[in-house]
């Protein structure tokens, strides 16, 4: 150890690969894969079973995230009450969840109680009555859910930058007014179960300390010709429709602070250029250290946050920087916000800080891929792009080679100001920041 | 049963080190026994103003961030009103950058004037988005004094009020350091893929050479019994009401709070908990309901919030409550659900105990309370509840008299 020199940082090492746990594909007998991910040092699993039941397969708004809420509340064996009791009783815990093209139900279990954990989780899957009263009771609260949400400008902001972006009947927007509440059939959520949730639509993750038996289990609950197939569904297609208006305000009245959102649609996770883009977007909102957080926070003091992202899509994607400000530092923030994206198109970036931030992207994976059940989360991102996870060995490598001129380069590529999207809301129009 | 080791340094700064090779990670947690209690009631929301400075550069390093960014670390802090936790994560190799950093800001901070006026907006913003900006947001700056008349526990962590961050001066700001923030004032927590005798070689380097400080003596005054029941009403632009009951109980380590722990399970811990089956489920009275502690070092409150299903009148939903209530003071709950609860107590243990850093932050908060072992005992502690005591401590919890209850309207 060299001696205390405090105003001299300590030597340090860079991350040049990562040690991933690997994941193992095997089929049940009826062909669902299942991913293993073998590791951790608790006696817990987490499964997730993930149907291609998502927004995109919906033929209306609500219908997708409502069948997956409805799994729990009641089976042709047990009703609402007595499945929560029985999960409860067992210190276990189920998830649900609906995103843009999959759904999925996670059980997070103790290892000793897998056997009659995983039964019940069958039972959800499998037997599903969707009782009219739950139904009820579940679609009135996520109505009031909505009714509150839709209180903050943040959601209001992202509802209007979603529907510009994507165009407004587009599941990535999944921007829906609160009539649908009401108008919601209940044939066509339960009839949307029974189609998707079955095993030809399914997929399954399993992390944690991994035995023969588990797997048996498995085989035995969810492998078997008993869970009957359904014919193939048809594939849907929808049209992106980005407008042409660039701009938009909404009014939210009294509101100390105002939302802004500026954005673009922008490649996934399979272009060329997305690693780049990624470095791209740290520098700019990324990360603490990012040229937005230190410029409109930590100088100026306009907002408690700011930071931006790239979201992928399986067949699309865009590109937001977020952030809440005062309502009458809301024009200079927004100048300042585009003040630093044109400093990223016409100077350099120093190599200084470009190191920076590959070095903190690597410790972030380092960090965010450490475990079993974080690195299923991420397996099921990737699956659904066709990849597994060593894609993030291959991202560290090729974020080693990524130069500040092709930095800039992107930066002239995707960040001009004119295809930028602004959307501001709050109680006053900030949107001619420029006039 | 989580492993670890501890020892302290001649000026008083405690460590404790919990090895995890399962991560390629290693934490850093530092807790200074400082929080919004220990505030001039004239001048709050300072700890947590205070938090944000530590971030403004020390006195040998500018810049926190970069240089732990730099070597592939993170780090965040969080502010209560009995504690102030700094915790960061790097790769394992590179340990001794957090504790240079670290060290360097106990040692004393940059005091830059440009930085507090910088972080006085930023906090105000923060106020303005937290309390101000969200349906419902502003709840804890009414419930609070509503609860407590005498303890400082009446202001919330961000301050009573935006004035009292506007007028935090410099040397508001370094008196505050040097008599709160000290080795013989914090706990460090070292966790993840690291060597015991590594972090003793780097605590004695970047640590040992801190003098110790005088602390401020802690006097802080004592809540008086409640003896009415307390409401107050409020109308806001929000698209439903909503009820907030807060009922006072005892402090952090008593051994009621572990019974208490388990009544707030019973009543709301899962979708099987009485006031979700009920309220939510079967009455319908509720679309959201919540029954929780506020986990405080001193006496804390149980609290109780709900929002309303649309047309159900405040009446009806706050009867509906004191019914479950009462049922808890009246009969004995079963065997069967009382081993419900403690078996979630017990498999949420198992599962926080993933999590290097969560281990770190958890090791950190018993130190301060008085020994870093309680981790490991406390689940004997929840497995000793008995029907009686689920009985009894309801019984002197949920009485009228020693609650407060705030009304929120939606002004329609």
């Amino acid at each position: 150890m060299n001696p205390t020199q405090r105003n001299i940082a300590p030597a340090f090492k860079t991350i040049d690969s990562i040690d991933i746990l690997p994941s193992e594909k095997q089929l049940l007998s009826n062909n669902i894969p299942i991913h293993i991910i073998n590791g951790g040092s608790q006696d817990v699993l987490k499964i997730e079973f993930i149907f291609e039941a998502g927004i995109w397969h919906q033929n209306s708004p609500l219908v997708a995230s409502m069948a997956n809420s409805m799994l729990n509340e009641g089976t042709t064996n047990y009703t609402a009450s007595e499945l929560a009791e029985k999960i409860d009783f067992y210190g276990a815990y189920i998830g649900f969840s609906t995103g843009k093209h999959d759904a999925s139900i996670s059980l997070y279990t103790l290892t000793k109680h897998i056997k009659d954990t995983l039964k019940i989780t069958e039972d959800i899957i499998k037997n599903s009555t969707f009782p009219q009263k739950e139904f009820q009771t579940i679609l009135l609260n996520k109505k009031q859910k909505y009714q509150i949400n839709h209180q903050k400008t943040n959601v209001l902001a992202k509802d209007k930058f979603n529907e510009l972006v994507y165009g407004s009947n587009h599941p990535y927007a999944n921007t829906y007014d609160i009539g649908v509440f009401d108008s919601l059939d209940y044939k066509s959520v339960k009839e949307f179960y029974q189609k998707h949730y079955t095993p030809n639509n399914c997929k399954i993750i399993i992390a944690g300390k991994i035995n023969q038996e588990i797997l048996d289990l498995l085989e035995a609950l969810f492998g078997s010709n008993k869970w009957p197939l359904q014919t193939n569904l048809p594939k849907k297609e929808y049209n992106l429709r980005a407008t042409n208006k660039r701009r938009a305000f909404v009014e939210k009245k009294d509101a100390v602070q105002s939302s802004i959102r500026i954005g673009r649609p922008i490649f996934n996770k399979t272009h060329k250029d997305y690693t780049a883009m990624q470095l791209l977007n740290l520098v700019l909102g990324g990360y603490f250290g990012s040229r937005l957080m230190q410029n409109i926070r930590e100088d100026k003091g306009y907002t408690y946050g700011i930071n931006s992202f790239m979201i992928s899509h399986l067949n699309a994607g865009h590109f937001a920087i977020v952030t809440e400000v005062g309502k009458d530092v809301c024009r200079n923030a927004i100048r300042e916000i585009f003040k630093e994206i044109k400093t990223l198109r016409e100077e350099r970036i120093p190599e200084e800080e470009l190191d920076l931030v590959k070095n903190y992207i690597s410790g972030e994976m380092l960090r965010n891929l450490d475990s079993p059940f974080a690195l299923s989360e991420s397996l099921k991102g990737n699956l659904a792009f066709g990849f597994d996870n060593s894609y993030y060995q291959k991202f560290i490598s090729e974020l080693k080679k990524i130069s500040p001129d092709q930095i800039t380069k992107l930066a002239n590529t995707y960040l001009q100001e004119k295809d930028l999207y602004l959307i501001v809301c709050g109680s006053e129009d900030s949107t001619n920041y420029d006039s | 049963m989580i492993k670890f080791d501890k020892f302290t340094l001649e000026n008083g700064l405690r460590f404790i080190v919990h090895r995890d090779e399962t991560t390629p990670m290693a934490a850093v947690n530092i807790l200074y026994n400082i929080g919004a209690k220990d505030e001039n009631p004239e001048k709050t929301g300072f700890a947590h103003l205070f938090e944000h400075l530590m971030f403004g550069g020390s006195v040998n390093i500018p810049n926190y961030d970069a240089p732990l960014q730099r070597v592939g670390g993170d780090n965040n802090a969080w502010t209560n009103n009995d504690i102030t936790n700094y915790y960061l994560t790097v790769p394992k190799d590179n340990l001794e950058t957090a504790f240079w950093l670290e060290s360097d800001r106990m040692l004393s901070l940059a005091f830059s004037e440009k930085s507090l006026e910088v972080q006085k907006n930023v906090v105000i913003e923060e106020f303005k988005q937290r309390y101000f900006n969200q349906p419902y947001g502003d709840v804890w700056l009414y419930l609070r004094p509503l609860a407590y008349k005498q303890h400082p526990y009446q202001w919330p962590t961000i301050g009573k009020s935006i004035d009292h961050i506007e007028n935090a001066s410099l040397e508001d700001v370094k008196s505050f350091f040097f008599h709160h923030y000290a080795p013989n004032n914090a706990v460090v927590v070292v966790s993840g893929n690291i060597e015991i005798e590594e972090v003793k070689a780097l605590a004695q380097k970047w640590f040992a050479p801190i003098e110790k400080r005088e602390i401020a003596e802690k006097a802080i005054p004592q809540e008086s019994e409640q003896t009415e029941f307390r409401s107050m009403h409020l109308e806001r632009d929000v698209p439903f009401d909503a009820i907030y009951m807060a009922f006072h109980m005892g402090k952090r380590l008593d051994e009621d709070f572990y019974i208490i722990d388990l009544i707030s399970d019973i009543l709301s811990n899962g979708q099987s908990s009485r006031i979700f089956q009920s309220l939510v489920k079967d009455q319908n009275l509720f679309s959201s309901i919540d029954a929780y502690l506020t986990g405080d070092f001193d006496p804390g409150l149980f609290l109780i919030t709900g929002k309303l299903s649309d047309g159900v009148s405040m009446e009806e939903a706050e009867q509906a409550i004191w019914t479950e209530l009462n049922k808890m003071k009246e009969s004995k709950v079963s065997e069967y659900e009382l081993q419900k609860v403690k078996n979630k107590i017990e498999s949420s243990l198992v599962f926080s105990e993933i999590s290097y850093l969560n281990k770190a932050m958890n090791l950190a908060t018993y130190e301060i309370l008085g020994d870093a072992n309680i981790i490991n005992t406390e689940v004997l502690l929840y497995r000793k509840v008995n029907i009686e005591d689920i009985l009894n401590a309801s019984a002197k919890l949920f009485r009228k008299e020693n609650c407060s209850t705030l009304y929120y309207h939606s002004k329609k």
